[in-house]
């Protein structure tokens, strides 16, 4: 073995990543709360459909400004408002922010955390992941104004349309007054979002971060210009096999809504209030492909090195992993470059591979989070969920694929990876939790 | 014409969702009465802009949130009247 190698059984590709993550002193993060609102519900209902194979997409409804727009699309359930914000701040608030605070305020229920008597509020943070802002309201602003002058445009509308509004009005409303920070590195926001939070943890700067992102992208300019762009799948015959990664029939992603949070908290701290938790957090990596703005390096390099480098802030072997959750969002290039970055990382070690979007869309900023809650769901119950539409695997992409139903295996590590526009590789790296309270294993809480 | 007004701006503050089942001309913008912020004073005034044609500058805000609903419905006439006179 070279000098420089790690001191352990890591693939070649993986070689030089990382020793002073090894040697750094790490704090660990447990996982003890989730919300999600997705094409499938809420996180339950989410995990239980993925499992037992059961699709959240479909056509739109004609009511919907995405009807005739696209042909299928991943609709989270409605939310009033006014259920998440005061009533007079309501009105002029776009999706993305409601989604946001809405699987927040889930999340915190779910960990048992009220801000103010279990967490000091200055050690409490906040980092969720956007993409678009608050197009959607933008849009309809837009129109207005050019429909009707000055008085159409709304003196609220930037409170909520930026993107750090879903940070900043949960922050308000639950008295947040540590870190807050949004995260825009497109549809891996939400994974940056949690490996912020772990490393605010690590660092020192917070007891609990409140990590994760949300996006609302089901407005027609946003839908047509990924029709237009090729990326978007075809018109099916039933809408619920249009969304199939890895799948050699794949033609391109679903565009869905949603938001993912999770309760991010510093071990000792999560022990202390006899939080039980799902998983613990334990290592993460970020790349850049640094090669086009939208396409991803074909040889899946950036991919793989966003990988190893999660391993190696873990101080994990790649034969450690069970089960890693793909990015996979059932496009050609996108799931044929992840797979070879996968082989590459893995080699003999192959772990059970699955894509969640082959039932939830692609949730875009949404989608790390989401998936990071997934794995930390499947330490805890031992099931990892198939990848939806896997009929016939493109042997392009290689795996040891979930696929059909789901496997019941006990794995104690999972990776979970989200690649974006713009080249931006994240990957979290959970294992099974350390925290003295745990979750039940039948999925219960 | 300040009547309408005032049915008027409690229409409207009713559509920005803030509780007005019992307020009248008597009752004040401020945290006495509908307790309107700084942004709510901003869309009010924006939409009686729209509704009747007068301005409010921004040195107008301030003293637009401490008024009561009827003193809001004397300034909108006196500034409508003064726009009419302008124009003739």
């Amino acid at each position: 073995m070279n000098a420089g190698a790690p001191a352990t059984g890591s693939r070649p590709i993986c070689r030089g990543y990382g020793e002073a993550a090894r040697r750094r002193a790490r704090r660990s993060a447990a996982v003890t709360g989730i919300g999600l609102l997705t094409p499938l519900g809420g996180a339950t209902e989410t995990f239980e459909a993925l499992c037992a194979g059961r699709s959240g997409l479909g056509r739109p409804p004609a009511e919907h400004p995405v009807a005739g727009v696209i042909p299928v699309a991943g609709l989270a359930p409605p939310v009033d408002p006014t259920s998440v914000l005061p009533p007079t701040e309501a009105r002029m608030v776009d999706r993305f922010v409601v989604l946001a605070i809405a699987a927040a305020d889930a999340a915190l229920a779910d960990a048992g955390l009220r801000v103010g008597e279990d967490v000091d509020p200055a050690r409490a943070a906040v980092v969720l992941g956007n993409g678009f802002g608050g197009l959607t309201i933008f849009e309809s602003q837009v129109l207005g104004y050019h429909e009707r002058g000055r008085t159409a445009v709304h003196p609220y509308l930037l409170g909520g349309m930026l993107p750090n509004m879903g940070a900043a009005r949960l922050a308000i409303k639950y008295g947040i007054r540590g870190f807050t920070s949004t995260v825009a590195t497109a549809c891996s926001s939400g994974a940056y979002a949690v490996a912020e939070a772990l490393r605010l943890i690590r660092d020192g700067l917070a007891d609990v971060v409140v990590c994760g992102g949300s996006e609302a992208p089901l407005l027609p300019t946003i839908a047509t210009t990924f029709r237009n762009a090729r990326a978007l799948a075809g018109d099916w015959a039933d809408p619920a096999d249009a969304s199939r990664p890895f799948d050699r029939r794949r033609d391109g992603f679903v565009l869905a809504e949603g938001a993912g949070v999770l309760v991010v908290e510093r071990r000792d701290h999560a022990d202390a209030r006899g939080a039980a938790g799902y998983a613990d957090l334990v290592g993460w990596g970020t790349s850049t492909d640094a090669h086009h703005p939208t396409t991803p390096r074909p040889d899946g390099a950036g991919a793989a090195e966003s990988m190893c480098l999660a391993l190696a802030d873990a101080g994990l072997d790649a034969a450690d992993v069970g089960y890693v959750n793909a990015h996979a969002t059932g496009t050609k290039l996108g799931d044929t470059a992840e797979a070879r970055a996968i082989r590459d990382v893995f080699g003999a070690h192959a772990p059970a591979v699955s894509s969640t979007k082959g039932a939830t869309g692609h949730l875009l900023a949404g989608a790390g989070a989401v998936e990071a809650a997934v794995t930390a769901m499947a330490l805890t119950t031992g099931l990892l969920p198939p990848t939806l539409n896997l009929d016939d695997p493109d042997p392009d992409c290689e795996l040891d694929h979930v696929r059909k139903t789901a496997r019941h295996t006990i794995v104690d590590a999972v990776l979970s990876s989200s690649f974006a526009f713009g080249g931006h590789n994240t990957s979290l790296l959970l294992t099974r939790a350390s925290t003295r309270a745990r979750r039940d294993p039948t999925g219960g809480q | 014409m300040s009547h309408e007004v005032v049915k008027f701006t409690i229409d409207a503050l009713r559509q920005m969702n803030f509780d007005v089942e019992d307020a009248d001309a008597d009752t004040v913008f401020g945290p006495a009465g509908v307790d309107l912020d700084s942004m709510a004073v901003a869309e009010l005034a924006l939409r009686v802009e729209d509704a009747y044609g007068v301005k409010f500058g921004e040195e107008d805000m301030d003293r637009l949130a401490i008024m009561t609903i009827g003193e809001f419905g004397d300034e909108v006439v006196r500034r409508s009247s003064a726009t009419e006179s302008v124009s003739k």
